[in-house]
């Protein structure tokens, strides 16, 4: 039996002590290796609904990927841009990370936060994405790869239809089918016979957070021919046919608007709706408290994850039954970057490159999540789940639009300001009574939002941008159909 | 000579120092030196990362000023201070009164029972009131509909009054407890001799009260009156998860006003937030603030020689 001496000991609680503080600090870094040779890669989002497929991504990729684990931390989405602008304040930022949408993409590559991806992006690897998803000024900056499209393009709203409650009310075809509402009238109607034959209201929404109610004006101008909507982030809500917002000029806006305040009157819509939030909606259309309600694809994995399938949607419900404007994307697009002081970068791309993969772009569309930028992935024929299908066969809605930073990549240094009243602010004041004249409540906003362009183009100028109302401006688009924007055009 | 006098009285008093310096510490660093670093910041628009670089001077200042939504948060916060602060204190010293009956049995209970909501955080307190609302707003609306309290359907949280009146009643709620207390040990430093000598001289409860608990309660009911008002002119998380500030800035406060130009609203569209502006508005109502105390202490202290001088003439 061996005596243990104090020497002895206080070694041993030495090495015991730098083992333990050793393991702590591994839990709470950004990340790094540990003596067991695997490297730990730090990985933000804010999918909560896409949870599921994430998680087995991170499980089928430590399968195939031993030595590395992938420690995976979901922030709320309404504050995933400002913990992860803190985070790197703080120099506590995740070694790879879906991209926030403030500050803009080229703003976050300015500021140095993003790792260029050329070493691994190579042509050959880029090869295997559609032609143009690599793009200057979408994905690429400087002829470097910081990021990559990961969703293919689809309507990015729908007007969901609860099945069940539109049986209740007779709105069912001969076949038994469920009649959908392909026209504004169609909506009114239908939400009238909904509250006149059921329990249930006819439409419903959650603007607790007061993001939604922007949702139906936007489907509701697109399907009448406004290109911008009313939901695009940033310039892309403007109209870039002249280069401006429109609200004050094009009656679709206004039609729009004056068509939610008439369903209101009417008592067409569930009455809490101002007070729920988007989550509570979703469980009180499940439940059947209201027949339709507008949200993305991103509700169907929490509806069937509920066993609510019993639904139908459509998109862009329009005066004519025939949509006049479409949605639009870039010709590239984002998801997640490398942040470019991770120590463990190898190990970071070869989790962005799992999730770019084919396979894996596969297994996002089966489970009902989106489309894929890879085409073949994105076989209807592959679905089974009948909304989704109906969902993949609304892509042709979706289509390339015009693109300023293409036209001249100067146009990626204008920054808007923030608007205040914004378009959310100023429908929630008409919804709630609080603005009382709409012509002149969407006038004000359009000056708002014009003026915050200009102000913005005069600030680049100031910093040595060459850059004017021009390069926003895109006088030869069709908006049925997809745009290719043309360098310095 | 005077030197080493200071000196020596310093020395003697060393301990103070010492225990002074780490709450010094915390008060430099993240009280002071953040006013003085934000008013760097006012001078620029700034998105809050990296180094401010675009000089705007005083036109953060001039936008704030010219900003018709920041005089109604300005509104909205008097206005809140306003009702909690009377509502709250009455209710406080009338239940403090209450509870200062010795012949009252279980009062530690009680007491403890009206403290728990100012050791429940406001955000949870906000969170639960907010789904309360939501998830229970038709019930709520058909028991009211039954009784005849309301003659059509309340989205409570979508009219500006209700919404406003929730976020008052929940923060008189909220710190209700604190000035129970202070009014409690206000009431318990009040010598008793003094209601037996009332009570010889033939004064009832009413004369009690009026000519003994409140004058003797004055001095401290000054510092809660003080404390209270500061304490509304904060309110920011009630706030801000109840209503964000909605609907139509119908209940937006100055504090949800700064957060919401310093780091955007829930609709995070692709604009970029404006830390400087935000600095400005900050400090802008600060300079509000100040004012409005230095007219308080001039009203204070003309009451007080009011009241001095007419003791003296009587």
């Amino acid at each position: 039996m061996t005596d243990i001496n104090r020497r002895t000991f206080l070694r041993a609680a030495a090495v015991g002590g730098a083992a333990t503080f050793g393991g702590t600090l591994v839990g709470c870094g950004s990340s790094g290796g540990s003596a067991s040779g695997k490297t730990t890669v730090t990985y933000w989002d804010s999918y909560v609904s896409q949870a599921g497929w994430v998680d087995n991504e991170i499980k089928l990729f430590q399968k195939a990927n031993p030595k590395i684990t992938i420690k995976k931390t979901t922030q709320v989405s309404d504050k995933y841009d400002n913990l992860l602008s803190l985070a790197f304040r703080s120099s506590n930022a995740p070694d790879i990370f879906m991209l926030p949408k403030t500050p803009t993409l080229p703003t976050q590559v300015t500021n140095g936060w993003l790792d260029p991806l050329n070493t691994w992006a190579t042509k050959d690897w880029q090869s295997g994405f559609p032609a143009g998803s690599f793009t200057e000024g979408i994905d690429v900056f400087n002829g470097k790869v910081y990021t990559a499209p990961f969703s293919g393009a689809g309507p990015s709203l729908q007007l969901y239809v609860h099945n069940g409650i539109f049986k209740q009310a007779g709105l069912t075809n001969s076949d038994g089918s469920v009649k959908l509402p392909q026209t504004w009238d169609d909506i009114g109607k239908f939400a009238s016979i909904v509250r006149s034959k059921t329990k249930a209201d006819g439409l419903g929404f959650g603007n607790a957070d007061n993001v939604i109610l922007e949702w139906w004006a936007d489907i509701l101008v697109r399907g009448a021919g406004s290109p911008g909507g009313m939901a695009s982030a940033g310039v892309d809500s403007a109209d870039y046919r002249v280069g401006r917002w429109t609200y004050d000029t094009d009656r679709n806006y206004a039609d729009a608007v004056n068509l939610i305040l008439q369903w209101k009157k009417k008592g067409y819509f569930y009455p809490n709706s101002m007070s729920i939030s988007d989550e509570q909606a979703r469980a009180f259309f499940e439940q059947g408290k209201f027949g339709m309600t507008i949200g993305g694809v991103w509700n169907q994995p929490e509806w069937t994850s509920h066993k609510f399938t019993d639904y139908s949607l459509v998109t862009l419900p329009s005066p004519s039954g025939t949509p006049q404007a479409l949605y639009y994307g870039p010709p590239g697009g984002s998801f997640v970057a490398i942040n470019a002081k991770s120590k463990v970068a190898d190990a970071a791309w070869k989790w962005f490159d799992w999730l770019y993969g084919d396979a894996a772009g596969k297994r996002w569309v089966a489970d009902g999540q989106g489309l894929s930028a890879h085409p073949d992935a994105n076989d209807p024929s592959k679905v089974t789940f009948k909304p989704f299908a109906a969902y993949v066969g609304m892509s042709k809605y979706a289509v390339v639009g015009p693109q300023p930073t293409i036209k001249n990549p100067d146009a990626a240094k204008v920054t808007l300001g923030t608007v205040k009243p914004d378009h959310n602010d100023v429908l929630a004041g008409l919804y709630t009574g609080q603005l009382g004249n709409v012509h002149s409540a969407l006038s004000e906003l359009a000056g708002r939002r014009n003026k915050s362009l200009d102000d913005g183009i005069k600030a680049a100028k100031a910093q040595g941008a060459k850059v004017s109302r021009d390069d926003f401006t895109f006088a030869d688009w069709d908006i049925l159909k997809p745009y290719t924007t043309k360098p310095n055009s | 000579m005077a030197i080493a006098q200071a000196r020596q009285r310093a020395w003697s008093a060393r301990w103070s120092y010492v225990y002074l310096a780490p709450m010094m510490v915390l008060l430099v660093g993240f009280i002071v030196y953040p006013i003085v670093a934000s008013l760097g910041y006012t001078l620029y628009r700034w998105n809050g990362i990296g180094d401010p670089s675009e000089f705007v001077g005083l036109g953060n200042f001039r936008q704030i000023t010219h900003d018709s939504i920041f005089w109604h948060a300005v509104e909205h916060t008097f206005v809140f201070a306003a009702f909690v602060v009377p509502i709250q204190l009455v209710l406080a010293l009338a239940l403090a009164l209450v509870l200062n009956n010795r012949k009252l049995r279980f009062a530690s209970f009680y007491r403890t029972l009206y403290f728990l909501p100012v050791v429940t955080s406001a955000a949870v307190m906000g969170v639960v009131i907010q789904l309360l609302i939501s998830n229970f707003g038709d019930k709520i609306n058909s028991i009211l509909l039954t009784l005849h309290v309301i003659d059509h359907h309340v989205d409570w949280l979508a009219q500006p009054h209700f919404a406003f009146a929730i976020i008052i009643a929940v923060g008189i709620w909220h710190t209700f407890g604190y000035n129970l207390v202070y009014f409690l040990a206000g009431l318990q430093t009040i010598p008793e001799d003094l209601y037996e000598a009332a009570r010889m001289d033939g004064a009832g409860r009413r004369a009690q009260f009026w000519h003994i608990t409140i004058p003797m309660l004055r001095g401290v009911g000054v510092v809660i009156l003080i404390l209270a008002i500061i304490g509304t002119f904060q309110i920011f998380d009630i706030v801000q998860i109840i209503t964000g500030g909605g609907p139509y800035f119908a209940t937006e406060v100055v504090n949800t006003y700064i957060y919401h130009l310093a780091f955007g609203g829930a609709n995070a569209t692709a604009v970029q937030p404006d830390v400087g502006l935000a600095s400005a508005a900050s400090f802008f109502y600060g300079l509000l603030l100040i004012a409005f105390s230095a007219i308080q202490v001039v009203v204070l202290r003309s009451l007080v020689r009011r009241r001095s001088q007419g003791v003296v003439a009587a």
